[in-house]
């Protein structure tokens, strides 16, 4: 079946065995967004690309066209460790155990998701030997206090960070009002259409 | 100085920047990629918000309102670059263009920061980070596609050889331009292009296309006084076509 949809081309044809096809499509990576400095970095969501340079350069504009903020950083999804899922008043920390610890040390970045659909933040960095060990010592110096449903781990050599000199990217954004819905002020606009109206219509 | 001369580098740069803003908006909605139809869109609206900037810088120099040079003047009265005017085609040109062009006003920009005229010195360094990401964007697409497919290769190396007489018309010389570089306005486009060689050079080095021979390309002039092709007319005409009914329409 050829169809402009490509999810309906995809389908089987009705009575055909076939392998699955995959997708033709990119992977993806993470974006996460700082809107001040000196505030944690936040999970914004994913895009598309073909490799890290490109997803930053496209996630520059997906993510951060409108809302003002001073950096932002990538990352490839499949370098991303996650922890189990937690629900009510347990931690997803209380699910880690400790991971056998290997000589070699990398710095993690950790990230917690402390409310049921919102963002992971960042929470700080370890110095680890693999994901799991992250995770452990993220339990003792971040873990305390607070129900964590979700922890992220990710070696920080694997993120595509903004460079110092890169900085200015953002530098005219809070001008560009012209990219907020509000700016166009449609509700005044139909407020003195719907009064024009009215006057034109007791008229007749 | 004369004013002429601070008014003709004006109406270049802001003209450039205009068409291509309106050329590159062309895309919106039809790029090849979500997130890129999102980026070319932006980078859009960034130059034609950088011609909006010097249009008012020469609305205080006594030129008419922006809207009213921009919208209202014929094809032969504008001073931009043919490179600009070219159709789209296809995403290939598109780029292309967008990393010859781009390259070329992100150094323009770079040597006006040192301009002795203090608002367009101001405006360079205002704008500093919107033309690192264009170039940013630019360099980062010839690089990607420059080494991909050889369908990709091809293209990019087609549009290239097709862009370049147009590019270097970038670098049409004023008959102002002793008093442009004496009076410490802009370095001159002699000084440009060398700078911009350069660059182009070390981005291309890094894919697997190759530089025509700059030496035996003859350069498409005309723009900068006022000789454009047949393409951009209908351009201007579908541009101020809403201004050109009524004036005073906001959107």
């Amino acid at each position: 079946m050829n169809s402009l949809d490509p999810r309906v081309t995809r389908l089987p044809q009705v009575g055909e065995v076939k392998p699955k096809k995959s997708l033709d499509q990119f992977g993806t990576f993470e974006v996460f967004v700082q809107a001040k400095d000196g505030k944690p970095f936040q999970h914004e969501g994913a895009i598309h690309a073909p490799n890290l340079e490109m997803a930053y350069v496209l996630a520059k504009e997906t993510f951060t066209r409108r809302f003002t903020c001073v950096s932002i950083y990538v990352v490839d999804t499949r370098d991303v460790f996650v922890s189990p899922i937690t629900e009510g008043n347990q931690s997803a920390y209380e699910l880690i155990s400790r991971d056998v610890v290997g000589a070699e040390k990398k710095a993690f970045e950790i990230y917690h998701l402390s409310k049921r659909g919102k963002q992971h933040i960042h929470a700080g960095s370890v110095e680890a030997s693999s994901p799991e060990d992250a995770m452990c010592q993220a339990k003792e110096l971040f873990g305390t206090g607070k129900v964590i449903y979700n922890i992220w781990a990710i070696e920080k050599d694997k993120i595509r960070f903004t460079s110092a000199e890169d900085k200015d990217l953002w530098n005219t954004l809070p001008e560009k009002k012209f990219r907020d819905a509000s700016d166009y002020k449609g509700g005044d606009k139909l407020k003195y259409f719907l009064e024009r109206v009215k006057v034109e219509s007791n008229k007749l | 100085m004369n004013q002429d001369v601070l008014k003709e580098l004006l109406y270049k740069i802001a003209d450039d920047l205009l068409i291509l803003g309106h050329r590159n908006s062309e895309w919106t909605g039809f790029g090849p990629l979500l997130e890129e139809d999102i980026a070319f869109s932006s980078m859009a609206q960034d130059k034609i918000g950088q011609s909006y900037a010097l249009y008012q810088m020469l609305n205080e120099l006594g030129e008419q309102a922006p809207n009213t040079v921009a919208f209202m003047r014929n094809a032969n009265q504008f001073h931009n670059c043919q490179l600009v005017e070219l159709p789209n085609g296809e995403y290939d040109f598109s780029l292309i263009r967008h990393f010859l062009f781009d390259t070329a006003d992100a150094l323009r920009w770079e040597m006006l920061t040192q301009s002795s005229y203090e608002p367009l010195a101001l405006l360079a360094k205002k704008i500093k980070g919107e033309l690192r990401y264009h170039t940013m964007h630019a360099n980062t697409w010839i690089k990607q596609l420059g080494s991909a497919t050889k369908e990709s290769i091809s293209r990019l190396q087609n549009s290239l050889a097709i862009a370049m007489p147009y590019a270097l018309g970038i670098f049409e010389e004023s008959t102002f331009e002793k008093e442009i570089i004496a009076g410490g306005i802009f370095a001159g486009e002699q000084e440009l292009k060398k700078r911009w060689i350069a660059k182009i050079e070390g981005v291309i080095s890094q894919t697997q296309l190759h530089l025509p021979d700059l030496k035996i390309v003859t350069p498409i002039f005309g723009g900068r006084v006022g000789k454009h092709s047949e393409h951009l007319q209908p351009l201007l005409d579908e541009m101020s076509e809403v201004f050109k009914i009524d004036p005073t329409a906001e959107w």
